[in-house]
């Protein structure tokens, strides 16, 4: 029968193998999160650079856009909220997306509204008195698709009037959630990366500091200089 | 000749990540106000005032673009007011010119009134959260012939292309790092796998 240890030896180890257990995780949590949003943070990273350099003529996706216009007949939505009509209509013209609100509405026989999903918009005009709607559909490339990835959540900050509608629209917005809360959870297990490695402790504090007194001047510092 | 290699990609991830990480935290966290058009604590109210005999450079009506803006800084400065103009908006029947003016956690509104030399000046301070939320989206795609007039402005333009670069950096240099380590291959393929499949199809279901 092997011996077991002594309880001391065992209060001895516990902590540091508890500790290893834990920077062992911290590490793989790293890699892992690291690796599962690879392709989302690549996606922001490079159309987030598009969305600061307009000028670049490679990605100008709008002169080469494709508009098509069409008529359709529709049977009058019943009554309710505008939100229903319009996706009654939605589903008699077969399109989908997340709807935008752009006008107000003066005559209560034109119905109006626009239909969005990265890469393609449809604008509908719809008079409910003829029951004829006219539809403006427009595509754009690849660098369109991409652009309006970065920024497609279905709402605005200070924009009231628009909610999101469309369940596609909450699932990329929850996975721009996810990119967020992994890109945080990165830094942090990077950090404690960082601070558990012997010899690196003073040349990581001073770039880790240099960082913070950069980024903090454009968050804070600007407004405390210009008073 | 790969330990060495090894060890100096390593050491540049660490220390660029170390750098990169509170420019990291803000895009991520003002992505939350973002997406959900929330912002935490509510902006205090505008201190309004209005200047008068404000010094306008004589030829500040016939200047165009870039000089406009270089006048207008100059106007700006001389009223207190401080940060990168966003919009100009120009009324030429009453002579005057409506500014945006932001600066992180402040917007400040200009009426510059040529005619009269006065200034309406509207400052509303907006907090750190939306400071956050104002670099995430700044110089960004709109107004590009304005935005950036201001020495900050162009350093932020830099900074944030700068995160880009050294973010994919950090990938590549962090999948060669993973790609390494012999034990975590399995799993990581799997996860790299995962999340690849999750993309593609939350993308391809939003676009098709």
């Amino acid at each position: 029968m092997p011996s077991s240890p002594e309880p001391a030896a065992i209060a001895a180890i516990a902590p540091r193998d508890f500790g290893v257990v834990c920077r062992a995780w911290n590490r793989r949590l790293h890699f892992y999160l690291g690796l599962y949003f690879l392709f989302f943070v690549w996606l922001f990273a490079l159309t987030g650079l598009l969305l600061n350099h307009g000028s670049w003529s490679f990605a100008d996706f709008w002169p080469n856009r494709k508009v098509a216009n069409d008529e359709h007949a529709f049977v009058a939505p019943p009554g309710g909220a505008p939100l229903d009509q319009a996706h009654d209509l939605m589903r008699q013209f077969a399109i989908a997306g997340e709807i935008q609100w752009l006008t107000t509405r003066p005559d209560p026989n034109r119905f109006e509204f626009r239909v969005s999903r990265p890469g393609t918009n449809f604008e509908i005009q719809a008079d409910l008195k003829t029951a004829r709607a006219k539809i403006q559909r427009t595509d754009v490339n690849t660098w369109g698709i991409m652009r309006a990835l970065h920024t497609f959540t279905g709402v605005r900050l200070g924009d009231r009037q628009n909610q999101r509608d469309w369940s596609l629209t909450t699932l990329w917005a929850l996975a721009m959630d996810a990119v967020a809360a992994g890109l945080v959870v990165l830094v942090l297990s990077g950090v404690v990366m960082w601070w558990v490695l012997p010899g690196r402790k003073l040349s990581g504090a001073i770039a880790l500091i240099v960082g913070v007194l950069v980024c903090g001047w454009f968050v804070v510092g600007l407004r405390l200089v210009y008073r | 000749m790969i330990p060495r290699f090894y060890a100096f990609i390593r050491s540049l991830h660490l220390y660029i990540g170390l750098f990169l990480s509170p420019f990291v935290v803000v895009f991520a966290i003002s992505v939350v106000f973002l997406v959900h058009a929330w912002m935490p604590g509510a902006s205090s109210p505008a201190e309004k005032r209005t200047a008068t005999e404000v010094a306008i450079p004589a030829d500040f009506e016939s200047l165009k673009g870039r000089e406009q803006l270089a006048a207008a800084q100059v106007v700006l400065g001389q009223l207190g007011v401080h940060g990168d103009i966003s919009l100009l908006r120009t009324i030429p029947r009453d002579r005057r010119y409506v500014m945006t003016v932001g600066l992180p956690g402040r917007e400040t509104s200009v009426d510059l009134n040529v005619a009269q030399r006065t200034a309406a000046i509207s400052i509303r301070t907006t907090g750190m959260w939306d400071a956050t939320v104002y670099l995430h989206k700044m110089p960004g795609p709109h107004n590009v012939t304005t935005r950036g007039n201001t020495i900050f402005m162009i350093v932020w333009r830099w900074l944030a292309d700068a995160t880009v670069y050294l973010l994919l950096f950090l990938t590549i240099s962090g999948v060669y790092l993973w790609a390494v380590l012999k034990t975590e291959r399995r799993v990581g393929l799997a996860l790299l796998a995962a999340g690849a499949v999750s993309f593609g199809g939350i993308v391809y279901a939003l676009v098709a």
